[in-house]
């Protein structure tokens, strides 16, 4: 039904924009954490920094990945050197550029929740003999669980479609990092590629809506296990 | 209050507007990105030749064309593949009797600077060995002319199946270029015009010219855009003044 | 024995307060609203930190501003039950009941989660979500969870005050079974007198963040000089009883206390127990003699200790009855027409209507084990 091509390109959407949200939701929980709850110097600059990318435009945002992670660039080059980890032209690569984009974004959600937690129920947890760490788990994070579960669907949904960052970061390697948005851009850019783009827009519909679908039951699902709707 | 801010912005409209109309007659040149540099330094002197102030658009010749053929507003189209001017003269989007052949370039190996080599391109090239267990930067061989002039060189050699695996396809020639200039990739085939304005780069080796068709840089007359403008830039791109910064540029001239 | 010294500043408000509770029963702090009684309870707590001072509980020291020392909430084994409840919306009442018992870690825990859920009768509603209960239902279940964290105290924070009259005249005895069947100290904050005189064995009271005065009930409330800061019309006196005898016939009972005898409408008591009695001023009258044509059952002989002028119309007479006292509030003009000054014998009048059972609470059973 569907060619190698058209496989791969789903493979490696679906396979970027999950490890993107995967390895992102811990570093945004913490970087929500810091911003809602931080009291200290450069709290502003590091607010600043975590939305930066959902202001710049994508190609720049790849551009300074690049600077960065490249193998000439600080964190690269050391990745290289110690790890013999390349980040360009890898999967990986791939997921970083789409992870970064969308971290705003899930950021944003999960502050909001983290926000409308009631901070008694954190103090009547302490005296209930939880420490700091065991309110976190036991009360915090359930509490928050909307706004992950949203942040974590908005995040997949903003990956699937991410194509700027990516292709300037991780380039378009047929079978590594062409992602559906990369597949169609290469479809366009062949002559005769007309009938492949097509195939492939009407499957990044299909996973769209089905990405909908998941959204619309696992908001269903949290808000029964906190007792609401 | 409110009538003040309309008028302000009724005026400045007008304004802008009529800047518009005052300006000289404008020439939009759509080009293959390896011709860059050169082009941009004769803008210049092609203003005053031709009266029209010469606006570019550099992209790779599949994306130009598409976007000519889409109905782009271009004036000039000049590809570094015939297959392209060939695809607008099919779709008929060319001025009959305007398409002339420019210039040729020459294919070559570059690797970064700071790690220079020299190398002799032949079937006998240990490829695989150079670019080790990184990836060669070529332009897209499916649409990217310099790419596919590179898999045809390539091929000719015999050295494709060694590295087909391991490409690094970039949208354009100058992509291909910034690779091997960040190191990204540790060897790249690009436009001996590329490698000749970028510091960060070396020329490693020079492909033989049999190894692959002729490249051709041709330039026509977008359909319906024929002006006295448009032609008198074609004939400036002939000129003896223009072919003197094509060949600094390391362009090769017909 | 609970020892507390703390100063704290909290915007323009400023708690300056030392005082001692002993270490059972159940310690009531009292005060107006802004006083500053949830601070201080919030201090014991480890939710505030004190600028300066000393919170010791039972011989551990909580806090001590002077050696450095300041345990965390969760290492205080304190049960903190809130105004609001807080109960975990994530959580069944089960799993809320739970939550301090799994981390008390006790293999064989004191308060037995099944005892706590008998004695509070939250046993029917395990399975249900917080959010599905009524307000009581909370409270109870707030409670319950207090307990099971196995606290070596128990902190109530106006845990009534959310709730109308009739659910607090439900939940009230659910605490006296608390102090009995558990033998659990507790420090409980009120601005309510009813709840303060049913519940509390020792009282500190708390004004414009200073303790105006602390000790047995009985004792503070028959003070005079703190009548403004327990308010006018609720003046009176508390007395320790003991029941004596029922009158099935006209359905009265008997108590008895050091000073003499009275008669009340029928206490639903066996002889023996303990009962505290709240007599109103306002529901004493004096006469010179015992008047033996009258319709008021209970006339106390005593001597008059104090008098104190309240707003020129009034005057509130300390009367000394055998071991106790009771105040009465009488008109200016009436003292001075019977002449009335301290050291008068008189006759204190009180009718046995006036003694109903919303006057009347219960004190711990004899059985019960200090602390």
């Amino acid at each position: 039904m569907l060619t190698p091509v058209e496989w791969d390109a789903l493979r490696l959407s679906l396979q970027v924009a999950a490890s993107a949200t995967l390895v992102s939701l811990p570093l945004a929980i913490g970087a929500a954490w810091v911003l809602a709850r931080g009291r200290f110097w450069g709290r502003r600059l590091l607010d600043a920094v975590v939305h930066a990318p959902l202001v710049l435009p994508p190609v720049v945002v790849g551009y300074l990945l690049l600077l960065a992670l490249g193998v000439r660039g600080p964190i690269g080059g050391w990745l290289d050197r110690t790890f013999g980890i390349r980040l360009v032209f890898t999967t990986a690569g791939a997921a970083l550029a789409a992870g970064v984009m969308s971290f705003p974004l899930m950021v944003r959600a999960i502050r909001l929740s983290l926000d409308a937690v009631d901070g008694g129920l954190e103090w009547a947890a302490r005296t209930l003999g939880a420490t700091r760490l065991d309110v976190f788990f036991s009360v915090t994070l359930p509490l928050m669980l909307p706004g992950i579960v949203s942040g974590c669907i908005v995040a997949f949904a903003s990956s699937l479609g991410e194509f700027g960052a990516t292709i300037t970061f991780a380039s378009n390697i047929e079978g590594e990092t062409r992602t559906l948005p990369l597949a169609i851009f290469s479809a366009i850019q062949s002559p005769d590629g007309d009938q492949v783009a097509l195939r492939l827009v009407i499957l990044s519909f299909v996973l769209a809506i089905g990405a909908l679908a998941l959204a619309e039951v696992s908001d269903a699902r949290v808000r029964k296990m906190l007792g609401r709707g | 209050m409110t009538r003040r801010w309309l008028l302000a912005v009724g005026v400045f409209v007008l304004a802008a507007s009529a800047d518009a109309r005052l300006e000289e007659p404008a020439l939009t040149v759509f080009a293959a990105s390896s011709l860059t540099p050169p082009l941009e330094q004769l803008a210049a002197r092609a203003r005053t030749v031709t009266g029209a102030r010469v606006r570019f658009s550099f992209a790779s010749s599949a994306t130009l064309a598409r976007q000519i053929d889409a109905g782009a507003g271009a004036d000039i189209i000049m590809t570094a593949d015939d297959t392209w001017m060939t695809y607008l003269a099919d779709r008929r989007r060319l001025e009959s009797g305007t398409r002339t052949a420019i210039l040729g370039n020459r294919l070559v190996m570059v690797v970064p600077a700071d790690q220079p080599i020299v190398v002799q391109l032949t079937p006998r090239f240990d490829l695989g060995r150079l670019i080790g267990r990184g990836r060669l930067a070529i332009g897209d061989p499916s649409h990217v002319p310099a790419g596919t002039y590179a898999r045809e060189a390539l091929m000719a050699l015999g050295l494709w199946s060694t590295v087909e695996h391991a490409l690094a396809p970039a949208d354009s020639a100058r992509a291909a270029l910034a690779l091997v200039e960040r190191g990204e990739t540790p060897a790249g085939i690009v436009y001996e015009s590329d490698a000749a304005l970028s510091s960060k780069v070396v020329v490693a080796g020079v492909f033989p010219d049999t190894s692959h068709r002729p490249i051709v840089y041709e330039a026509a007359i977008v359909r319906g855009r024929d002006t006295r403008a448009a032609r008198a830039y074609l004939a400036f791109l002939r000129s003896t003044e223009a072919r003197a910064v094509f060949t600094d540029h390391r362009f090769t001239v017909k | 024995m609970i020892t507390f010294t703390a100063r704290k500043q909290l915007g323009s408000f400023q708690l300056d307060a030392t005082f001692t509770a002993p270490p059972g029963g159940i310690t009531a702090i009292f005060g107006r609203s802004g006083a500053g009684k949830t601070t201080i309870i919030n201090l014991v707590a480890g939710i505030l930190q004190p600028d300066q001072g000393r919170i010791a509980v039972g011989g551990t020291v909580f806090c001590d501003t002077a050696g450095g020392i300041s345990l965390p909430p969760e290492r205080r084994r304190v049960g903190f039950v809130f105004q609001d409840s807080r109960l975990f919306p994530h959580l069944s009442v089960d799993g809320n009941l739970r939550f301090g018992l799994t981390r008390a870690r006790e293999a064989s825990p004191r308060l037995a989660f099944d005892a706590v859920v008998r004695v509070l009768g939250v046993g029917h509603l395990l399975s249900r979500r917080p959010q599905s209960l009524s307000g009581g239902e909370r409270q109870r279940v707030a409670l319950g969870r207090a307990l099971l964290a196995q606290p070596r105290i128990l902190l109530m924070d106006e845990p009534l005050a959310s709730l109308d009259g009739l659910r607090k005249a439900d939940i009230l005895p659910y605490i006296e079974r608390l102090r009995d069947e558990f033998a659990i100290p507790i420090i409980y904050v009120s601005h309510a007198l009813d709840e303060v005189i049913r519940l509390a064995d020792s009282l500190v009271v708390v004004s414009d963040g200073r303790v105006a005065a602390s000790g047995p009930l009985t004792e503070i409330l028959s003070r005079l000089d703190l009548q403004p800061l327990l308010g006018r019309f609720e003046a009176g006196a508390v007395l320790d009883c003991r029941v004596a005898s029922h009158d099935a016939h006209y359905r009265l009972s008997t108590l008895e206390f050091d000073g003499g005898r009275l008669r009340v409408p029928r206490v639903d008591r066996p002889a023996g127990e303990q009962v505290r009695v709240r007599l109103r001023a306002r529901d004493i009258s004096l006469a010179l003699s015992e008047p033996v044509d009258v319709s008021i059952t209970n006339r106390l002989a005593g001597t008059v200790t104090a008098v104190v002028d309240r707003d020129g119309i009034f005057v509130e007479v300390a009367v000394a009855i055998g071991g106790s006292s009771i105040r009465a509030l009488v008109s200016r003009e009436a003292y001075d027409r019977l002449g009335l000054e301290v050291g008068r014998p008189v006759w204190a009048l009180i009718k046995t209507v006036a003694l109903d059972n919303r006057s009347l609470g219960l004190l711990r059973t004899p059985r019960r084990e200090d602390a």
